[in-house]
C-alpha cells in the first residue's frame, strides 16, 4: 500500500476512535430512528450502592421545588412512582439488566422530533444528573397530561473501577405527552460494553 | 454553521476528499523543508493529524483551504521540530520510524530531489528575521499569493505585503531567491 493511503487509513482509524471517545463523555444518544421520529437517551454512568441496609431509594424536595432522587437498589419502582405522583410529577420508572432497553419510542416524545429540537426542550431538563449522587427531577418541566418516563439500565463496573461501587447505572429519561406505552424490553442496539470485561449475557428483567 | 466548518475532521467522506485534494501539495511542502524520506512521511500524517485537531478553526469563506492548511502545516512542523516528533499518536511506526516500502521511499526520494532548490532558498534566508522568512517562505517558496501567505498566518495581507518587501530587500544580492517568485 502506498504510504498516502496508509496514512489515510490511520488517520480514519483515529476519526473513528476520536467519536467513539465523544460518545462516551457525552452520553447523549440519539436512538430509535427506525421509528417514528428520534427518542433522546441521556446516558450517565452513576453509582449504585448494593447489599447494603438502606432503602431501595431516597427522594428529596428542594427548596426550589426540584427533588433530589437518590437509587440505592434496583427495586420498588412502583413505589417510587407513588412517591413522585404525590410531588406532583407524574413519572413511568422501569429497571434493565444490562445490554436491554425498552423498544423504541413509547409515546409522543416531547423535543423528540430531532437533536435540535430536544436541545432545550422539557425531555432534556426535566432530569438532571448528579454524578455519584443520583438525579434531580424539574417537575415544572413536566406539564399536564405529560408523563416523565424513565428507563435505568444496570452497568457492571470494570476492574479498573474496582475501587468504587460494583453496580452503576445509566438512565434514559424523556417526557412523553399523553399516553406511555408499556416497555418492550429487547436487546439495546447503542449498548457499547467494549471497555468492560466479561459481557454479561442478555436476561429480561 | 460549527458544523459544517468542522464536517472534515468529524465526516470520513468529506476527510477523505480534502486529503485526497491536498495530500501531495503537502508532501512537496514538507520535501522542500525536510531531507529524509521516513520524517516526510511520518509529517504528513502529522499534518492531517492536526487538521483533525484544528478543523474548528477553518472559515470556508476566508480563503482557499490550502492557504489554511499551509498554516496548519507550518505550526506542526516547528512543533514537531521542538519536540523532535518521538511520539506519534498514530500507529504504523516501527522504531519511532513509519515504515516505507522500496516504492515509497523512491518516490519521495525524488520529490525531496526535485525540490532541492527550494531548500536552497531555505538556507538562504537562515538570516531573515522569523516574521520575514514566514512570508517570504510560503510566497516564494510554497508559491501562494501574498493574501493567501497572510491566511497561513494569520495576519492582515498589508502585514504580509510590508514583510515581504522589506525580506526581498534584503536578499537582492541573492538571484536564487528571485528565481521563481511570482509577480
Amino acid at each position: 500500500m502506498r504510504f498516502e493511503e496508509q496514512i489515510l487509513m490511520e488517520l480514519k482509524a483515529e476519526m473513528t476512535a476520536r467519536a467513539e471517545r465523544r460518545h462516551r463523555t457525552r452520553r447523549r444518544l440519539f436512538t430509535g430512528a427506525a421509528v417514528a421520529g428520534l427518542a433522546a437517551v441521556t446516558a450517565i454512568a452513576v453509582p449504585l450502592l448494593t447489599g447494603s441496609e438502606q432503602p431501595a431509594y431516597a427522594v428529596a424536595e428542594n427548596a426550589d421545588g426540584t427533588i433530589n432522587v437518590q437509587l440505592n437498589e434496583f427495586r420498588d419502582a412502583d413505589k417510587l412512582e407513588r412517591d413522585l405522583e404525590r410531588l406532583k410529577v407524574p413519572a413511568d420508572i422501569t429497571y434493565l439488566k444490562p445490554g436491554k432497553s425498552c423498544e423504541g419510542n413509547r409515546g409522543k416524545i416531547v423535543g423528540g422530533a430531532s437533536p435540535e429540537e430536544w436541545e432545550g426542550s422539557a425531555s432534556d431538563k426535566a432530569v438532571r444528573l448528579r454524578p455519584g449522587k443520583g438525579f434531580t427531577i424539574d417537575p415544572r418541566h413536566v406539564g399536564t397530561g405529560q408523563t416523565l418516563v424513565m428507563a435505568f439500565t444496570e452497568r457492571t463496573g470494570g476492574a479498573a473501577e474496582a475501587a468504587k461501587p460494583a453496580v452503576q447505572w445509566q438512565l434514559a429519561a424523556y417526557v412523553v405527552e399523553g399516553q406511555v406505552k408499556p416497555c418492550v424490553v429487547v436487546d439495546d442496539p447503542l449498548w457499547d460494553d467494549a471497555d468492560r470485561p466479561g459481557r454479561p449475557s442478555p436476561a429480561s428483567s | 454553521m460549527h458544523r459544517k466548518r468542522a464536517e472534515i475532521a468529524t465526516d470520513q467522506v468529506a476527510f477523505e476528499a480534502f486529503y485526497r485534494r491536498h495530500v501531495d501539495a503537502i508532501t512537496l511542502f514538507l520535501a522542500r523543508r525536510v531531507e529524509d524520506p521516513h520524517t516526510v512521511a511520518d509529517l504528513v500524517a502529522e499534518v492531517f493529524l492536526a487538521v483533525l485537531d484544528s478543523a474548528r478553526t477553518y472559515q470556508p469563506g476566508l480563503g482557499p483551504e490550502l492557504a489554511w492548511l499551509y498554516g496548519v502545516a507550518r505550526n506542526t512542523l516547528s512543533s514537531e521540530r521542538r519536540r523532535a516528533f518521538k511520539e506519534s499518536r498514530l500507529t504504523n511506526r516501527v522504531g519511532g520510524r513509519r515504515v516505507l516500502d522500496t516504492d515509497d521511499l523512491a518516490r519521495l526520494e525524488e520529490r525531496i530531489d526535485a525540490e532541492r532548490s527550494a531548500r536552497e532558498v531555505f538556507k538562504a534566508m537562515a538570516d531573515l528575521s522569523e516574521r520575514e522568512r514566514a512570508v517570504l517562505e510560503l510566497v516564494v517558496v510554497d508559491q501562494l499569493t501574498v493574501t493567501e501567505a497572510a491566511i497561513a498566518l494569520g495576519i492582515r495581507p498589508g502585514t504580509a505585503k510590508v514583510r515581504l518587501h522589506r525580506a526581498r530587500r534584503k536578499l537582492q544580492a541573492l538571484p536564487l531567491v528571485m528565481e521563481g517568485a511570482p509577480g
